[in-house]
């Protein structure tokens, strides 16, 4: 971790001797004249998509190419992207993949690795170091950059400034903090309708990528190498599903469900932050792509109430923060390579990716979190950039096998919250699942 | 050309007409033939091709040949297995209540048949059957949901406390069953409603004459002669429910936990989520097979009972 926080400060510092990084680019005599072509991009329902849109018509105006957005939800943009790319689908041109299906994309030939087409862009144009190190590195696969991490997610923790500060309750940092705040908000005459805290809970990719989220600030590791700061994560797979501190996690989250609310049990992603954004619940994780909306009074009976902290940790160790979000990449099959190339590399710019941020893009760069507009306009990033500095990029596993390993652990994690299955048999089940996964795939003998 | 030459040309001839006429007729079929081959013919010989190789859509390159070890595995796939078991719950509860409710209904609207009120209620009432069931499990996941649902704030205003309706395990199957049998009621109403003008009012008029209660008509008079109806609508709705999807897909996506899992669900993420087609085109030959048998049970029952 030492290590990794030391790159990442070294990085900084790079890019920040190299000012002014978000400096104006003649995009006019850099672009190509892209008249009559057509860019289509595939890209998940989340917020920051209306953001992309916003910024369509400027890259027409510089370049005369169309483009078009369209978004889908976030199980059937797999399943689109990877059947477009089974059938050699020329249709989409960028497709935005979650970083940690890159081996998936990489292994079934859908991604034209952006390495081969930099060339002799001015590398203040890629300013690949700019990037914040725990999502860089979830565009690589095999040594070899295949896509733009442009949309990167981190998680903190948002809590009820107003009632924490009223009740005076200290931000919890533990679990068992965290538990016993949860506890003190739910069912409170003080606080009418309210809840503690809502989780991702739902079965499938909620509650499997919830667990990734939690382990390793629980003190655990998904299988044998993969802990913060491993030199090589895939080097030993085996798993460790069903370790003390899995299923202590997993205990944890069930128990949890007692101060969520109602319904808790089949939430995901909208249904924490909406509860959270109505006043309903004292407390959420969530994804950065989210926060912004928690300012705005169409989405939020909460703007100026909440602030936010870093993710509990157990006792006795420390946070390690969840990074995801969306990487941009080329598809293999597209007929429009030159033009969407140029519209990659003009979007996630330094300068563009700024103007995407302040309209309610996901800042992912240095240099758009140490930006002062964007500090001043997002003050919520703050917390969010020590967040990024000190995750995990390998938190949640990039390989082949994610989406189904995944989605299995999430069927077990839900059963133990649920009841249906006790912690310590919902985990055996998912050890016992994923191992028979790996082996199928000769991962694991 | 001599008399005996011509007599060996005319049977010739039309000969050639003969073939040139089944030819034509062929030619009708070849449409039909092909509609067929490729749209059913071959997904389906594929498929089997498939659920006999370990097979991943993103690695076709590396498929191999593995018997039957698809089909044994998702016989000891416990999440197949509960799959199973639920869409029999399903089906089985499902037709069920769509029998009751829908026997009742007819008779409503049978009583109703020639007023005005009865023809605008029996239109009124086919509605849902007519709407997507995508549609429906949007407009039923806002009605059951646990914060904002109207089901919970009516239940909230005659005291009861608010239901997980999807969310909880042992409510959740329940849940489903409720909104197919919403949906699919009207359908059943409509072929015992059928059946039920196709009574001879004689009959009810003898029955009257004798004194009869509602219950003896419906038990001596109505059930038998919609029988046979009734158990086309049940091939119908058994086929229909064997190839759910929508509703679970939008309400609850297989659970909480495994509790709403439905084989075709279980196939479409076999296939299309985790790309493995062998062991999902395994999962689709069995319902399949299932489908085709299951059919097969209440035809013969249909004819024995036609026969009686």
């Amino acid at each position: 971790m030492t290590k990794q926080l030391l790159m990442a400060t070294v990085a900084a510092s790079v890019v920040l001797a190299a000012a002014p990084a978000v400096a104006e680019t003649d995009w006019d005599s850099l672009l190509g004249d892209h008249s009559g072509k057509s860019i289509n991009m595939m890209v998940v329902n989340d917020p920051y998509i209306e953001a992309i849109r916003k910024m369509e018509s400027k890259f027409e105006g510089l370049t005369g190419a169309e483009v078009t957005t369209d978004g889908f939800g976030y199980d059937p943009l797999h399943e689109k992207e990877i059947l477009g790319c089974s059938q050699q689908d020329d249709q989409y041109d960028v497709l935005f993949i979650d970083g940690i299906w890159v081996g998936e994309f990489v292994e079934a030939d859908c991604l034209e690795p952006v390495e081969d087409l930099w060339g002799d862009t001015d590398p203040a144009i890629i300013a690949w170091d700019d990037f914040v190190g725990s999502i860089a590195g979830q565009a690589q696969w095999g040594g070899k950059t295949y896509c733009l991490p442009v949309g990167a997610y981190w998680q903190v923790m948002h809590y009820r400034k107003d009632l924490f500060d009223k009740a005076g309750l200290k931000v919890p940092e533990t679990f068992e903090e965290t538990m016993e705040a949860a506890k003190f908000f739910t069912n409170n005459p003080d606080y009418p309708g309210m809840s503690g805290y809502a989780m991702n809970n739902r079965r499938g990719a909620a509650a499997g990528q919830q667990y990734f989220e939690w382990i390793y600030s629980a003190g655990g590791k998904p299988w044998e190498s993969n802990y913060p700061g491993s030199e090589e994560p895939y080097a030993d797979q085996t798993p460790l599903l069903n370790s003390e501190k899995s299923v202590e996690l997993v205990k944890f989250f069930h128990d949890m469900v007692a101060y969520g609310p109602p319904g808790g049990e089949q939430y995901q992603w909208d249904d924490r932050f909406n509860a959270f954004a109505q006043g309903k619940v004292a407390m959420i994780n969530a994804w950065s792509v989210r926060t912004p909306g928690l300012s705005d009074p169409a989405k939020s009976n909460i703007v100026g109430k909440w602030a936010s902290a870093q993710m509990p940790h157990a006792k006795g160790e420390k946070t390690v923060p969840p990074v995801g979000g969306w990487i941009m990449c080329l598809n293999k099959h597209s007929k429009n390579k030159e033009a969407a190339w140029d519209f990659m590399r003009w979007f996630a710019s330094p300068e563009i990716h700024k103007e995407w941020a302040m309209i309610g893009g996901v800042p992912s760069r240095h240099s758009a979190f140490q930006d002062p507009e964007i500090q001043e306009k997002l003050p919520w990033t703050k917390e969010l950039y020590t967040a990024a500095k000190t995750a995990w990029t390998e938190g949640r596993p990039r390989h082949p096998l994610t989406f189904e390993m995944i989605d299995a652990i999430g069927l077990q994690v839900n059963r133990a919250i649920i009841g249906e299955a006790t912690p310590q048999e919902a985990m055996d089940t998912a050890q016992e699942e994923v191992t028979e996964m790996l082996k199928s795939e000769g991962i694991l003998k | 050309m001599s008399a005996s030459e011509t007599a060996i040309a005319r049977p010739a001839s039309r000969r050639l007409a003969r073939s040139k006429e089944r030819m034509e007729r062929l030619m009708f079929l070849v449409p039909a033939g092909v509609y067929l081959v490729a749209l059913t013919i071959f997904p389906f010989v594929y498929s089997v091709y498939l659920s006999l190789h370990q097979a991943k859509l993103t690695k076709l390159h590396r498929m191999r040949f593995i018997g039957f070890d698809n089909y044994a595995e998702l016989f000891t796939d416990s999440l197949f297995l509960d799959a199973c078991r639920n869409i029999a719950v399903l089906t089985v509860s499902s037709i069920t209540v769509e029998i009751l409710i829908g026997f009742f209904a007819a008779k409503v609207f049978f009583s109703l048949r020639e007023t005005r009120v009865g023809a605008v209620l029996r239109s009124a009432s086919i509605v849902p059957m007519m709407i997507t069931p995508i549609c429906i499990g949007l407009i039923f996941s806002y009605i059951f949901n646990p914060n904002l649902g109207i089901a919970n704030f009516l239940l909230g205003e005659i005291g009861i406390s608010p239901l997980g309706w999807f969310s909880d395990p042992s409510l959740a199957l329940a849940t489903v069953i409720l909104i197919n049998s919403w949906q699919w009621t009207p359908f059943m109403m409509l072929l015992m409603l059928a059946g039920l003008m196709s009574i001879p009012a004689e009959q009810y008029e003898a029955a009257e004459i004798e004194g009869a209660k509602w219950y003896h008509i419906a038990a001596w008079i109505e059930i038998p002669a919609i029988r046979g109806i009734v158990l086309v609508g049940i091939i119908l709705r058994v086929i229909d429910n064997l190839r759910l999807f929508d509703i679970v897909y939008v309400t609850t996506r297989g659970g909480p936990g495994s509790s709403t899992e439905i084989v075709t669900f279980f196939a479409y993420k076999q296939d299309f989520q985790y790309f493995q087609v062998g062991y999902g085109s395994a999962a689709a030959v069995v319902i399949l097979f299932a489908s085709v048998i299951i059919t097969a049970i209440t035809v013969k029952y249909l004819r024995s009972a036609e026969d009686d």
